[in-house]
């Protein structure tokens, strides 16, 4: 099955909001978002003698699109950046006493979690959260789960240690659950 | 040493996150699971934090209900398309 690639004039209402949203969704930042779109189409065009037709054009501009969101992870995070402490986890110590049992304990959400997951207002808080995260454990978590990535290689691209790593997934996580459960309950 | 058995919360809470990521030693998978048998909260917590890996990837399914597109808004979609057409 061979597919045909569009012409490239059409790409933008074609394609831009599906690759915009695919951008903010593992970004958080419009402007950024924006100009990775940009970037996938002019990268698009360039090379659109080499569209196989193997899939549709829409994976083959998303897999663009992956790569230059990798591209710019590594570039932005080469140089020590200094606008989140990965390490700041007072937010997480404080949600437990001197003995490390927590304070106020995770909530039950729902008698059938499960279900929450067909409601879209609680998949919206999800959503909101995700952005509302600080940039790097947002960004980490979303190759973890939205892109698969192995920590290695999530090391890797956001220039931080193994150890970190774990921290940096692990805060992210703890924040998620926490921002849900304030928006939720 | 922290002793397996003898989890804290605290410590069970950052297991969680790393068991998602990587397979732990078993000595640390007993303790973890040890512990939850006897802590709601962090069987809560773990739960929760499951559920919240399913909706994440639920969100970027371009099929699923939570799913809402978000336009690309006009004054970007009328650059890229100019951007566009000035290298072609």
């Amino acid at each position: 099955m061979n597919q045909i690639l569009s012409p490239p004039s059409t790409w933008v209402d074609k394609y831009g909001d599906y690759l915009y949203s695919f951008a903010l969704y593992r970004i958080q930042d419009d402007s950024l978002a924006q100009d990775l779109v940009q970037d996938t189409l002019a990268a698009a065009l360039e090379a659109r003698e080499r569209f196989k037709g193997t899939s549709s054009g829409k994976t083959w501009l998303t897999g663009i699109l992956k790569h230059k969101i990798i591209d710019f992870l590594r570039k932005k995070y080469r140089e020590p950046v200094f606008e989140d402490n990965i390490l700041e986890t007072h937010e997480m110590h404080d949600c437990f006493d001197d003995k490390g049992k927590w304070k106020t304990g995770p909530e039950k959400w729902a008698s059938n979690p499960e279900s929450l997951l067909e409601q879209k207002v609680f998949l919206n808080i999800v959503k909101k959260c995700l952005q509302d995260l600080p940039k790097r454990p947002a960004r980490a978590l979303a190759l973890r789960e939205m892109e698969g990535e192995t920590t290695q290689a999530i090391c890797k691209v956001l220039n931080i240690t193994a150890t970190n790593c774990w921290v940096i997934l692990h805060r992210a996580r703890f924040l998620m659950r926490k921002c849900i459960e304030t928006n939720w309950l | 040493m922290i002793n397996h058995w003898t989890f804290r919360c605290k410590d069970v809470s950052d297991l969680i996150s790393r068991s998602m990521d990587e397979k732990l030693p078993l000595k640390i998978r007993m303790g973890i699971k040890f512990h939850l048998m006897m802590c709601h909260l962090c069987l809560n917590y773990k739960n929760q934090l499951n559920l919240i890996r399913k909706a994440v990837l639920k969100l970027d399914d371009d099929k699923s209900i939570g799913n809402e597109i978000t336009p690309l808004p006009d004054q970007a979609r009328q650059k890229i398309k100019n951007h566009l057409k000035n290298i072609e």
